[in-house]
C-alpha cells in the first residue's frame, strides 16, 4: 500500500477524512507519551494528555497548513497541552526543589551501598525533574532521534542555533543538579 | 574559539548530525583543548545516560479510548452528512403542488445523471479512493482486535460490532473472533460474535471453525443460534458434531429437542 507522508495524512484529516488521524496515533503516540512521561513521570496522566493532542488537532486541523514539518506541529500542540493542563489544575509546574529529593533520597537504602548504574540512572530521573520544566522540554526533544535542531528551533519558536545553545546548557545544568544530588 | 560556538559544536557532536570528517575536526579540536575536553566528557556521559532512563509502554486504555474518540467524531461527521441531505429535501417541503415536486426532482435527477456521465474520473483518483478504504480498513481492523481484548463486555460488543462493518476481514480479525465465541464470558458477546462470523460463511475454513465451536458451547442459546445457522447452511460436516453435542449429560431438553429436528432436516 502506498505509504502516505505525515504531511498529506494530517491534510486529508484537514479535508474532513478523520479516519487517516488513526494512522497518524499509531504513527506517533509512543513518541508523544514518552515526551510527556518524560516531563512529568506520570504514566496515567500521559496517556490522557497523548489522548488531548489528538482531539486538539482535530479542533484546530484547520491551522495546519502543510507547510514545515508534520512533527515541529504536532509537539507544538503537545507542548501547548502540557502547559494547558498544568494551567488548568493550578499545578506549579515547576517540580520539587533538591532539598525535598534529598530527604527522598536518604530513606533509600541503596545509597550507602554505593551508586551503581542502576541507582546513578535514578538519581539522573530525579535530577530531571528538578529541572525547570523549559530545560527538561528541550532535552526531552532532542533525544528523540528523529527530531532535528531545525525542527525543535521550529516548535520552541527560535532559531536552530539558539536550540543548540539552549540544550547544551540545559544538559549542563542537569549533569549540575545530578551532581548536587550524588553528593548529598 | 568562542564558548557559544563551542556548545553549538558539541551539541552538532552529541545529536550526530556532523558528517565523518567534521566528527574528526572536533575530536582534533577537543585534543587541543583540555578544558573543552572535559566538559565535553562529562556532558557526553550525561548525555548518554539520558537514554537509559526508561519509560514505560502506554497501555491499551490509551489505544481504546482514543479509537473510540475517534469513532465518535467519524459517526458526527456521518451524521452531519445526512443532515444535509434532509436540508435539501426539505426545499422541496413547502411546495404545495405534488407536480411541481415530482418535475424539480426529474430535473435535479436528470442534471446529476448528466454530469455523472460527463465526468470521466481519471484512475489515479479511484486509485487513491481504493488506498483510502483500504487504510479505512485498517483502522477499523486494529480497532476490533483492540476491543475484543478489553475486560468490560460492552467494549467487547463494541469491538464484535465494528467486525460486521469490515467488508473483508482478514486472518486475525477471523481468529480474535473465534476466540471470543468460543471463550468469553458473556453469552450476548458470543452471540454476536457469531453473527460477524456467520458474513464468511463462505470461507471453507469459518465453516469448518462453525462446525468446531457446536461442541464447545455451553449456553442454550448460543446453541440454538449455531444449529440454526447449520440448517441455513446445510452444512452436512456439523451433523457428528451435534451428535456429539447430544451426548451431553447436562444437555438443556430443548437444545436437545432443537439439534435432532436440525440433524434431520440437514440429512
Amino acid at each position: 500500500m502506498q505509504e502516505l507522508t505525515n504531511n498529506a495524512l494530517m491534510l486529508k484529516v484537514k479535508s474532513g477524512d478523520v479516519d487517516k488521524l488513526g494512522l497518524l496515533y499509531e504513527r506517533h503516540k509512543k513518541r508523544l507519551f514518552g515526551f510527556f512521561y518524560n516531563m512529568n513521570s506520570n504514566a496515567s496522566l500521559s496517556e490522557d494528555l497523548v489522548q488531548n493532542v489528538f482531539v486538539r488537532m482535530l479542533k484546530y486541523k484547520h491551522t495546519f497548513t502543510g507547510e514545515g514539518s508534520f512533527s515541529a506541529w504536532m509537539f507544538r500542540t503537545a507542548r501547548n497541552v502540557n502547559y494547558d493542563y498544568y494551567r488548568k489544575n493550578k499545578i506549579a509546574f515547576n517540580q520539587s526543589e533538591v532539598s525535598t529529593v534529598e530527604y527522598k533520597l536518604e530513606d533509600g537504602d541503596d545509597l550507602e551501598k554505593g551508586m551503581n548504574k542502576k541507582d546513578e540512572i535514578s538519581v539522573l530521573n530525579r535530577a530531571m525533574q528538578i529541572l525547570p520544566p523549559e530545560k527538561r522540554e528541550i532535552l526531552v526533544l532532542s533525544k528523540f532521534k528523529e527530531m532535528k535542531f531545525s525542527e525543535i528551533g521550529a516548535i520552541l519558536g527560535c532559531s536552530e542555533g539558539a536550540a543548540k545553545v539552549k540544550a547544551h546548557r540545559a544538559l549542563k545544568d542537569l549533569r549540575t543538579i545530578f551532581l548536587q544530588l550524588e553528593t548529598r | 574559539m568562542e564558548q557559544e560556538k563551542f556548545e553549538i559544536w558539541m551539541m552538532e557532536y552529541l545529536s550526530g548530525e556532523l558528517d565523518e570528517s567534521r566528527q574528526l575536526e572536533f575530536k582534533k579540536y577537543l585534543q587541543e583543548h583540555p578544558g573543552h575536553q572535559k566538559e565535553f566528557e562529562v556532558l557526553s556521559n550525561t548525555w548518554s545516560e539520558i537514554d537509559e532512563m526508561e519509560i514505560p509502554e502506554p497501555s491499551e486504555e490509551m489505544d481504546t479510548s482514543f479509537f473510540s474518540m475517534l469513532n465518535s467524531e467519524l459517526e458526527k461527521n456521518e451524521r452531519k452528512g445526512s443532515s444535509w441531505i434532509q436540508n435539501l429535501l426539505s426545499i422541496f417541503g413547502p411546495i404545495q403542488k405534488p407536480q411541481l415536486a415530482f418535475g424539480m426532482l426529474l430535473l435535479s435527477i436528470g442534471l446529476g445523471l448528466g454530469y455523472f456521465l460527463n465526468s470521466n474520473p481519471s484512475e489515479g483518483t479511484s486509485g487513491e479512493i481504493v488506498v483510502s478504504n483500504n487504510e479505512t480498513e485498517e483502522i477499523r481492523g486494529q480497532l476490533v482486535l483492540t476491543l475484543l481484548d478489553q475486560p468490560s463486555a460492552n467494549k467487547r460488543l463494541q469491538g464484535v460490532s465494528e467486525a460486521t462493518k469490515l467488508n473483508d476481514a482478514n486472518e486475525r480479525i477471523i481468529e480474535a473472533l473465534f476466540t471470543t465465541l468460543n471463550n468469553d464470558a458473556n453469552i450476548n458477546v458470543r452471540l454476536v460474535a457469531l453473527e460477524s462470523l456467520a458474513k464468511y460463511v463462505e470461507t471453507p475454513e469459518v465453516r469448518m471453525g462453525l462446525v468446531k465451536s457446536i461442541a464447545l458451547q455451553d449456553s442454550p442459546l448460543v446453541q440454538i443460534a449455531l444449529a440454526d445457522l447449520m440448517v441455513a447452511l446445510q452444512e452436512k460436516t456439523s451433523v457428528e458434531s451435534m451428535k456429539e453435542l447430544l451426548k451431553k449429560p447436562d444437555i438443556n431438553n430443548t437444545v436437545k429437542q432443537k439439534l435432532e429436528e436440525s440433524i434431520n432436516h440437514i440429512i
